[in-house]
């Protein structure tokens, strides 16, 4: 059975600076993957990749994700086809009510599914679910999408628009940075919620205190670009321990992992 | 003067037999001023933007005095159904629909100036008075009052909330363009209330050329709403002078929206005499192919205590050329008083462009001021944003225009009106080039 996402060999470039040299990862339905990785690492570069954004050259390799070569997508169409991207800093956009961009988006998912549109009796309905499961009061529907809304809110509402747009893939950039302890367990809640044996996630964090409420089946170590050891749910507990400084002395050997790649050339 | 200017000050109405007296004192200022000024060039400093050479003005032809088969001019549909509803074509009133509240009185301006509607004579003139001190510039409005017989006379009594009164302004179709001149009076004596929303629209066969004057009296503690939408055909051009008065707490505020029009210039000038008075001036203008508006507005802060806001957003695609020119003066004596100014403008391909000036002078204490222009491109990561997430590039950045221009349809006291005009920017907000 091949994998519902698939990297081989990825390359990426911004700003004329190579970031991601040569990652490969796999993930199956079903399953969360962490990735973990010091500052500048490439963690978030990968997620930006893999939604498509603007400035983020792949120079070399592949992504498959169900059959399809996801890197020839435009943004738009990698969402319709189920990619989603919980923003790292969600962008505001004043004057566009939150309830209207979420319509608008699950209804230009819905078209390209050959879906009918939902009206908005019924997209409320659906709406009134989704933040009643997730606990969410329904007071950020009525504000302009992330306007003025708190650092908490901000993350609150990505989970909440993952929740509406039931996304194939989710990949969560840094979800937890930023929030209080309140704030993060809301928010591994609704992640929580959301697994589903037909959904893949990846979760990217800086810190394994997210993984103490989202249990990831699989934990990366992103370092220089790559993905230099993978492990289960323990190996973010010993990165908490140990720090990444075992990565620059080469000491990969000290941890008691799965697999390693070695990171040095030969 | 002008091959146009000499044109049509060579067919000015002759004023022998008009009454009554002060009528014909202000026709033949009009004229005076007009023969010696003419219309405005470049060369004067309020034009310097806005040329009238574009689009074939050459041609125009003065209606006043012109017998115009009123007949194929289709009436526009109002933007809202409640209220009272005026449908004026060529400056005559052509039906009044709905039941009057006792206190309003509408009357077509031929009407009224022979009638001496209170307060009128006195309007009209302190316009004429105006010319004389500075002319140049003015020459539309000398027009204007040279062949003042058209248009409408509003009047609301003392304590009377009037509600909604519309206004559909349409012109005839005439061999060549025609040039039409219109007069507005609004009078509200104090404490009255009224909602005032106009709507000019036109099709590429009756496109014409609009040269209105609106003055606005505001007694005490009278409050007056104007929206004014205009969706003119690309080969119209409209003119207007808008010029409010306003005494004590009073309270005028205007919501322009240019969707359309040729040539468009809207000079709006409120002066606020008593203390405590507010005006609020908002306006949106979107801008494609050839298209050009102009908008100046000024404020002048004469009592303490006063309150004035100018809010303008704009969107230029194309080779659109906008202009605004927002100006406060805080005068002597005015202590306390709080003048704001914001105007922000996104410009969505190389050949636009927008020219905007804000200009503030204070000679008085206590005054809180400030004042913001901007020109911009819509926000990238904005737009990547809402493509994340499933919107094609197209509608997020119409949506994100839209949303830009919507801060100013959203401060509209009627929700309804307020999406109706929201729709209609959406319908045609320039697309990116």
């Amino acid at each position: 059975m091949s994998s519902m996402l698939k990297i081989t060999n990825l390359h990426a470039t911004v700003a004329g600076k190579e970031i991601l040299k040569g990652l490969n990862m796999k993930l199956e339905a079903g399953e969360i993957h962490a990735i973990m990785g010091p500052n500048g690492a490439g963690k978030s570069t990968l997620g930006n990749v893999l939604a498509g954004r603007e400035g983020y050259e792949v120079t070399q390799g592949e992504v498959i994700f169900n059959g399809k070569n996801l890197l020839e997508m435009e943004p738009e169409e990698r969402a319709c086809e189920g990619v989603f991207l919980a923003f790292q800093y969600p962008v505001e956009i004043p004057g566009v009510n939150n309830t209207y961009f979420l319509r608008a988006a699950l209804n230009a998912q819905r078209k390209h599914r050959g879906e009918e549109p939902l009206d908005s009796v019924g997209f409320l309905r659906l709406v009134r679910q989704k933040l009643e499961v997730l606990h969410i009061g329904d007071e950020l529907l009525h504000r302009a999408v992330n306007e003025g809304f708190s650092g908490g809110e901000k993350k609150r509402n990505e989970i909440f628009q993952m929740a509406v747009l039931e996304p194939t893939l989710a990949i969560l950039d840094e979800t937890d940075s930023g929030l209080d302890i309140d704030a993060l367990k809301t928010v591994a809640e609704g992640v929580n919620r959301l697994r589903s044996k037909d959904r893949g996630m990846i979760v990217v964090t800086h810190y394994q205190r997210l993984l103490d409420y989202i249990v990831p089946d699989k934990v990366h170590v992103l370092a220089d670009g790559k993905l230099v050891a993978t492990g289960g749910a323990d190996l973010a507990l010993k990165l908490e321990e140990q720090g990444y400084a075992w990565l620059e002395d080469g000491g990969i050997a000290t941890l008691n992992v799965e697999s390693a790649v070695p990171t040095a050339n030969p | 003067m002008s091959e146009l200017s000499s044109q049509l000050a060579a067919n000015l109405p002759e004023n022998t037999g008009v009454r009554p007296e002060w009528l014909k004192v202000i026709r033949e200022t009009g004229a005076e001023q007009f023969r010696t000024h003419g219309l405005p060039t470049r060369k004067d400093e309020a034009w310097k933007y806005t040329g009238l050479g574009a689009l074939g003005l050459a041609e125009v032809q003065l209606a006043t005095g012109l017998n115009i088969p009123s007949a194929n001019t289709t009436q526009p549909s109002p933007l809202a159904e409640s209220g009272l509803q005026l449908n004026l074509l060529d400056g005559q009133v052509l039906e009044l629909t709905g039941d009057a509240p006792p206190g309003l009185t509408v009357l077509p301006m031929a009407d009224a100036l022979g009638s001496g509607v209170n307060g009128l004579q006195g309007l009209l003139e302190s316009l004429s008075v105006k010319h004389t001190k500075a002319a140049s510039g003015q020459g539309f409005s000398a027009l204007n009052s040279a062949t003042l017989d058209s248009g409408v006379v509003i009047h609301v009594a003392a304590g009377t909330d009037a509600r909604r009164l519309s206004l559909t302004w349409s012109t005839s179709q005439g061999e060549k363009p025609l040039l039409f001149n219109f007069r507005v009076c609004v009078i509200l004596d104090q404490g009255a209330k009224l909602e005032l929303l106009e709507q000019f629209e036109s099709n590429d066969e009756n496109a014409n050329t609009s040269n209105m004057v609106m003055q606005v009296d505001l007694a005490d503690k009278s409050n007056l709403q104007h929206i004014r939408f205009q969706q003119e055909s690309d080969k119209s051009v409209l003119i207007t002078r808008t010029e409010v008065s306003q005494q004590a707490e009073s309270e005028y505020a205007y919501f322009g929206f240019d969707l359309g029009g040729g040539l468009v210039r809207h000079d709006l000038h409120t002066s606020l005499w008593g203390a405590g008075a507010k005006s609020g001036i908002n306006g949106a203008y979107l801008l494609d192919g050839n298209r050009h508006v102009d908008n100046h507005t000024r404020v002048d802060h004469f009592a303490g205590g006063c309150f004035s806001d100018q809010y303008f957003r704009g969107v230029a695609s194309g080779s659109g050329r906008a202009v605004f020119n927002t100006a406060v003066c805080v005068h002597p004596g005015a202590d306390e008083s709080e003048a704001r100014q914001s105007n922000a403008n996104i410009l969505l391909s190389t050949r636009a462009e927008i020219d905007t000036k804000p200009e503030l002078e204070i000679y008085a204490d206590e005054v809180i001021a400030s004042h913001g222009a901007t020109v911009g491109q819509l926000d990238e990561l904005a737009v990547f944003y809402m493509r994340s997430r499933g919107l094609s590039e197209e509608d997020a950045r119409q949506l994100l225009t839209t949303a830009f221009c919507k801060s100013v349809s959203d401060k509209l006291a009627d929700p309804v009106l307020s999406e109706v005009i929201s729709q209609r920017m959406m319908d045609v907000m320039p697309q990116a080039e």
